[in-house]
């Protein structure tokens, strides 16, 4: 079974929230939705050198995808050729039923942090499908001479990364970018960690070295926006 | 003057193989949203093509790839084949797709209909020859009468850089006057003081002068045996993560992933701070005493490299202590003739000995020849001709002295051994070299001349420099300093420096340093008219604000706060026609609520700006208005990354929008026929005299530099640079051109590394026999830069063959003149510091120190308008540590209101005394307010040190849309240099510099402004769906095909005047 998901490089993250971006304009979200989103992990620890790192978030590809279970339109659905975790946006029916059932989302779908995000203007959910209408096919090793070659394609998120903190791929793959970084970042004996399990088994994997920080997922306070 | 417009043809349609299913629907909404009946393009429905080009979002320039589709730019992404940036493009350079169909586009000429200031701003839309006629009318008549130095110009970086033009144009119509808010802020500090000590390259990284760090990082180089060597990197101010994310910001990862160390040195934790091996938080505008203490421990250990310091710098030289010059062997020594073969444009110096202790002369030479003569001690001290005379490295140490690590720990609140372990890297980085790369934050603070100083020495007595490995490395195919050629062929004559300022060439004005005093003064001589000789001279030493601040020559420019006292008070003179080439001047001028007073009390007869949108600045000021092109609609110059270049088309064409370079030469070609018929009545300020009694007619000088009468210019430009690569040929046409672009992910041009990653220029033999050195008089390294004594006390070399008086020796830090090495000039606004004495003025009312710096979202004041950079930042936020937070009863998340002089006491007052005077009196008032206070949101975590705070810099809502129930300009709600210091601040001595960073501020739990929006969906106003907002008949440019346009071609086109 593939396990199609983004690899994220913690230590080159820097936080720019280009990925964001990218993704809005690939997939024309409006204002106030992020299908991809980029956390700023509050600093633990005193100054100057707090510990403290950002941390990339959208839809985890969960191996036990709750999100599908909770569906009670089968709008929520796995690509039966790649298993990718995708909503169709046809029979979804803008329930929100999905979003107590996904660990990484807010109850109402529009607050940060959350995967999932509920699109008001067209009464349905959305969030990351990794740009499966891009790289359905594609073993997520870019080719630099055609970034829309279908069999080699990534998400924007991917391509435009600016610190190339991203990769995607299967993790089944052990030839996929994201499977190869992985297995590099194993090498060279840095963490690999990913969000609390939370009985949702996330494939989605973030790399962090103790250089970087002590990984404590999103953190217990999380700067995104002000009190207003 | 006829506008031709036509549809724009070059979008053919072409098939993209296999991609056009593959790619995502990105923008499909807006397209399907179109009601034209336009044949737009000819592209067939649906198709996708893509362009090679460079981005414009800051001052990089990512090479990317641009997606058209139906003559809509419907998708950006970085260019795999970048050098540095590598196939990524950040926010600032996505959201390029909403800066060109933002609704605030103009794509008109506009005129104001109503009152500058008004609450709701009126334009109408004009015709071309209405707006030149226009522009040149109202500049003739104001210089007809009250004389040229009338006129005056401004600019700025972000979208639309006009850079030469407008130092240009103000010489062309007979002013000294033209300012821009970066310059003595932003850039020319380092890079003045790196060509003033004969660097072969300054040590910006933002600014793209460093280079040699980001070599040999991508795959693509690796494969030609290309390898980084760069082993430690100093970020001495400077965030290259946030200000250029996919370039340097890119750069700074890989260059971390290849192990390389890296120092930062930031009273922010910055994203390279939080990922650096050493941070150190110096205190906002206690740089110089940090960088002290760095010289201190390199002299006492001699970790310093001595063989380059001994033979490549001036730093053995002993100085005359009454001249504050290095005394020549000629004086020095009884009966000394230079070698024979010693050429007379090579000054020999004296030093100490270090074999005999004997004062002795010291040639200019291969070091291995010369220390077979002379072994120069480094510190050292003489008595020549009965005077003490100490070596400039003595000088250096002496002025260290005070700084130990513990009175830095106590000054610049950097612990001692923090800073030990950075000395020690940056002095013994493992396997290799270091290098150091100095940001703009301090050129806005008091020490603006003397961090650069301090660095680019510390560079230099390392021998970091022209080395695989160093930042100051001339390589690069040009020599960023003096503009020669970069290669290592021998037989060359010895490296010069040309000083003329701009336009200055033609009358022989400037002196050209490493040239001999005799030739220097028959080519001035020798001028091919000295009239224009006389009046460009005249120019320079009238120049607003340079009887002090003259390190600003080496742009052309004015001192802005002086340029506003002048508006304020008619002294010396008043300019009153403004022509204004770039964005939000209250975003970016220092005190701008005293800009906003001086202009809407004090006069400015009539307003011209160009730019691509309205910013709150046009919206309440300008009268008129040229509409200017977006990056994707601009044909550009060769730009890119490294030895690459790439393309810059003009991918699609919107209105009557023009290359920035048209307006300017429209308008001095217009308004210099209108005032030619007049020269027997139009008085050159310079002379009091008529222009025609003066022997001079318009344009003056060189005329305007870098206009262009049409986009085809440009074109022709593109293509004979591009043209081979694209696969068309040079000649070809630019449909032809952009045929041969389509789909062509290879249209690029490459210079081979081994023309472009060369070292150790200056020991290659020059014509002379002897090595080439580098650009100074002395042919050495000035880590001592006899340059600004000379500045100081007669304008050499601009003002050459004339002399400008010597300046205010109050404002001179050594004994009155400019301090020739880094020392500790006074911070004015500091928090309480121990011991500071007279170096940290603390006022309790303002107890907390302010400094600021960029983020990833906009660059300067540009993207304030883009919908997708302002829903992810809405509103400022102001970082505070939570202790401090703790003591003022402020929460995360809390409102907060900041206040410094500017917006506290009693009303400024123009007829007081200002500016360098009121400093430089010691003179203690508080009538300093311009405006009230800001506003920004408490972000509090340990990201600052206690009673430190930091913001982004400019932060502007730009809050005039039509949606607002009540409406501002938008520049006062939370703008940041509402409360910096461009009123009475310690200037920079030699830049000018005023305090946009390390001043003192007060806060206080507060409430939201009305007008700011904070909410993402507040931002929809500024989404491309959006109708235009200044012509609302034209509606959403995105999807308007009608508005796809051919570039406006002129009847004058190509004929001139």
């Amino acid at each position: 079974m593939a396990k199609r998901c983004l690899v994220i490089d913690l230590d080159r993250c820097s936080g720019c929230q280009s990925c964001i971006v990218a993704c809005k304009f690939e997939n024309n979200i409006g204002l106030g939705n992020y299908w991809c989103d980029v956390l700023n992990v509050d600093p633990v620890g005193p100054h100057p050198d707090p510990d403290m790192y950002w941390l990339p978030l959208q839809c985890q590809q969960c191996e036990d995808s709750p999100c599908v279970a909770a569906c009670p339109t089968g709008a929520a659905y796995r690509d039966p050729d790649n298993n990718v975790v995708l909503i169709d946006k046809e029979t979804c029916t803008g329930c929100k039923t999905c979003l107590p059932a996904c660990p990484y989302s807010d109850p109402t779908g529009a607050v940060r942090p959350s995967v999932r995000w509920f699109n008001e203007a067209e009464g349905v959910m959305e969030k990351c499908t990794l740009c499966n209408h891009l790289t359905a096919a594609s073993d997520g090793v870019e080719n630099t001479k055609d970034t829309v070659d279908p069999d080699h394609a990534v998400p924007p998120c991917v391509h435009n990364c600016a610190c190339k903190a991203r990769h995607y791929g299967d993790l089944d793959d052990p030839a996929s970018g994201a499977a190869q970084v992985l297995a590099q970042a194993e090498k060279d004996g840095r963490n690999i960690v990913g969000l609390d399990d939370m009985g949702a088994t996330p494939a989605t994997r973030y790399i962090i070295s103790a250089t970087t920080g002590t990984w404590r997922g999103w953190g217990d306070k999380v700067v995104t926006k002000p009190k207003d | 003057m006829q506008d031709t417009l036509t549809r724009r043809t070059f979008v053919k349609s072409a098939a993209v193989a296999g991609a056009a299913l593959a790619m995502g629907s990105a923008l499909s909404g807006c397209l399907n949203d179109s009601g034209s009946g336009s044949t737009g393009t000819t592209t067939a429905a649906g198709e996708r093509v893509f362009y090679n080009s460079v981005c414009h979002g800051c001052i990089q320039a990512c090479p990317c790839k641009v997606y058209v589709e139906d003559g809509v730019v419907i998708k950006l992404e970085g260019h795999p084949d970048a050098p540095t940036s590598q196939g990524s493009m950040c926010l600032k350079g996505l959201n390029q797709i909403h800066t060109c169909y933002s609704p605030r586009r103009v794509i008109y000429p506009l005129k104001r209909t109503g009152a500058r200031g008004a609450a709701t701003a009126t334009w109408e839309r004009i015709s071309w020859d209405e707006a030149v006629e226009l522009a040149a009318s109202k500049i003739a008549e104001t210089i007809e009468k009250y004389g040229t130095y009338a006129f005056f110009a401004s600019v700025g970086g972000g979208g639309s850089y006009s850079f030469v033009q407008a130092m240009s144009i103000p010489v062309a119509f007979g002013s000294p006057t033209v300012m821009e808010p970066g310059c003595a802020q932003c850039y020319l500090p380092r890079v003045a003081t790196a060509g003033f000590m004969g660097a072969p390259g300054d040590q910006s990284i933002a600014d793209c002068a460093v280079l040699e760090p980001f070599k040999g990082l991508a795959p693509l180089e690796a494969a030609k045996g290309i390898s980084p060597s760069t082993k430690c990197i100093v970020c001495w101010a400077a965030q290259p993560s946030v200000s250029q994310t996919s370039q340097s910001g890119r750069g700074m990862a890989e260059l971390r992933a290849t192990g390389c160390k890296t120092i930062v040195v930031d009273p922010n934790l910055s994203p390279d701070a939080a990922k650096a091996d050493i941070h150190l938080p110096v205190r906002p505008g206690s740089d110089a005493a940090l960088i002290l203490s760095w010289y201190r421990v390199i002299f006492d250990e001699k970790l310093y490299d001595e063989e380059f310091t001994k033979y490549w710098t001036n730093v053995p030289f002993l100085i005359n202590p009454e001249t504050k010059l290095p005394w020549l062997a000629t004086e020095a020594i009884d009966g000394y003739t230079p070698p024979a073969d010693m050429p007379a444009d090579t000054p020999v110096y004296v030093c100490v000995d270090e074999n005999t202790g004997q004062v002795a002369a010291l040639p200019f030479g291969d070091p291995a020849t010369v220390a077979a003569q002379v072994n120069p001690q480094v510190l050292a001290t003489a008595t020549i001709k009965g005077l003490e005379s100490k070596s400039a490295g003595q000088i250096y140490r002496d002025e260290a002295e005070p700084w130990t690590l513990e009175r830095a720990e106590e000054f610049c609140w950097v612990k001692a051994e923090t800073n030990r372990a950075a000395i020690d890297l940056y002095t013994n980085p493992p396997g290799g070299v270091a290098g150091i790369a100095n940001g703009v934050a301090t050129d806005m603070q008091e020490n603006a001349s003397q961090v650069p100083l301090g660095l680019m020495g510390l560079d230099m007595i390392m021998g970091y420099v022209n080395k695989p490995g160093a930042t100051i490395t001339a390589n690069g195919g040009v020599n960023p300093m003096t503009g020669e050629a970069i290669d290592n062929s021998p037989g060359k004559p010895r490296p010069t420096a040309n000083y003329s300022s701009m336009g200055m060439q033609l009358a022989a004005v400037g002196y050209t340093i490493g040239m001999t005093e005799e030739d220097n003064a028959a080519a001035a001589a020798a001028t091919m008219d000295a009239n224009a000789q006389y009046a460009l001279n005249q120019i320079l030493i009238d120049r607003l604000g340079m009887g002090n601040h003259r390190g600003i020559y080496s742009w052309s420019h004015s001192h802005i706060p002086t340029v506003r006292e002048a508006i304020e008070t008619g002294e010396p003179y008043k300019p009153r026609v403004w022509f204004d080439m770039s964005g939000n001047k209250f975003a970016m001028f220092g005190s701008a609520g005293a800009w906003y007073n001086a202009i809407m009390n004090s006069g400015v007869d009539f307003i011209i700006c160009q730019y691509p949108m309205l910013t709150s600045f046009q919206y309440e000021c300008a009268d008129l208005v040229f509409p200017l092109e977006e990056w994707l609609e601009a044909t550009g110059a060769a730009m890119g990354q490294l030895n690459y270049s790439f393309p810059s088309p003009g991918i699609i064409h919107l209105g009557e929008t023009v290359p920035n370079s048209v307006p300017p030469q429209l308008v001095v070609d217009a308004a210099c026929a209108k005032l030619n018929e007049k020269l027997d009545t139009v008085v050159f300020t310079g002379t009091g005299k008529s222009m025609a009694e003066s022997g001079l007619s318009f344009p003056m000088g060189m005329g305007l530099i870098g206009g262009n009468r049409s986009e085809d210019e440009l074109w022709a430009s593109q293509i004979a640079t591009f043209g081979e690569a694209a696969g068309c040929g040079p000649e070809a046409t630019k449909e032809q051109f952009m045929e041969a672009l389509k789909n062509n992910a290879d249209a690029y041009t490459v210079i081979p590394p081994e023309g472009y990653w060369l070292y150790d220029q200056h020991t290659v033999a020059a014509a002379d026999g002897l090595p080439r050195g580098f650009s100074t008089e002395s042919r050495k390294l000035e880590v001592y830069c006899t340059f600004n004594i000379k500045l100081g006390r007669t304008g050499w070399p601009y003002c050459y063959p004339r002399e400008h008086v010597h300046i205010d020796e109050r404002v001179g830090t050594w004994g009155g003149d400019y301090s020739p090495i880094c020392n500790v000039p006074q911070q004015k606004e500091a928090p309480e510091v121990a011991n500071a004495g007279n170096l940290a003025l603390y006022d309790p009312e303002f107890p907390l120190a302010l400094t600021s710096g960029r983020l990833y979202y906009f660059h300067h004041g540009t993207m304030r308008h883009s919908p997708f950079a302002r829903e992810l930042y809405p509103q400022p936020f102001i970082r505070i540590n939570p202790q401090t937070a703790a003591e003022y009863g402020i929460e995360h998340g809390d409102w907060v209101e900041i206040s410094s002089r500017r917006t506290q006491g009693s009303d400024y007052d123009p007829t007081g005394i200002r500016g360098t005077e009121l400093y430089a009196s010691g003179t203690k008032e508080h009538n300093t307010k311009t405006a009230e206070p800001i506003h920004a949101i408490a972000y509090v975590a340990e990201v600052v040190a206690p009673n430190v705070l930091w913001m982004e810099r400019f932060w502007n809502p730009e809050c005039f849309d039509s949606t607002q129930s009540s409406k501002t300009g938008g520049w006062q709600e939370c703008n940041v240099n509402v409360i910096t210091n461009a009123v009475d601040c310690n200037f920079n001595e030699v830049f000018g510099s005023y305090t946009n960073r390390a001043f003192a501020v007060n806060i206080k739990k507060s409430s939201k402004p009305a007008n700011v929006w904070t909410q993402p969906k507040e931002f929809e106003p500024l989404m491309p769906t959006t109708p235009n907002e200044y012509v609302p008949e034209i509606g959403v440019l995105m999807t308007n095909k009608e508005l796809l346009t051919e570039p406006v071609a002129f009847a004058s086109a190509g004929g001139g005047q």
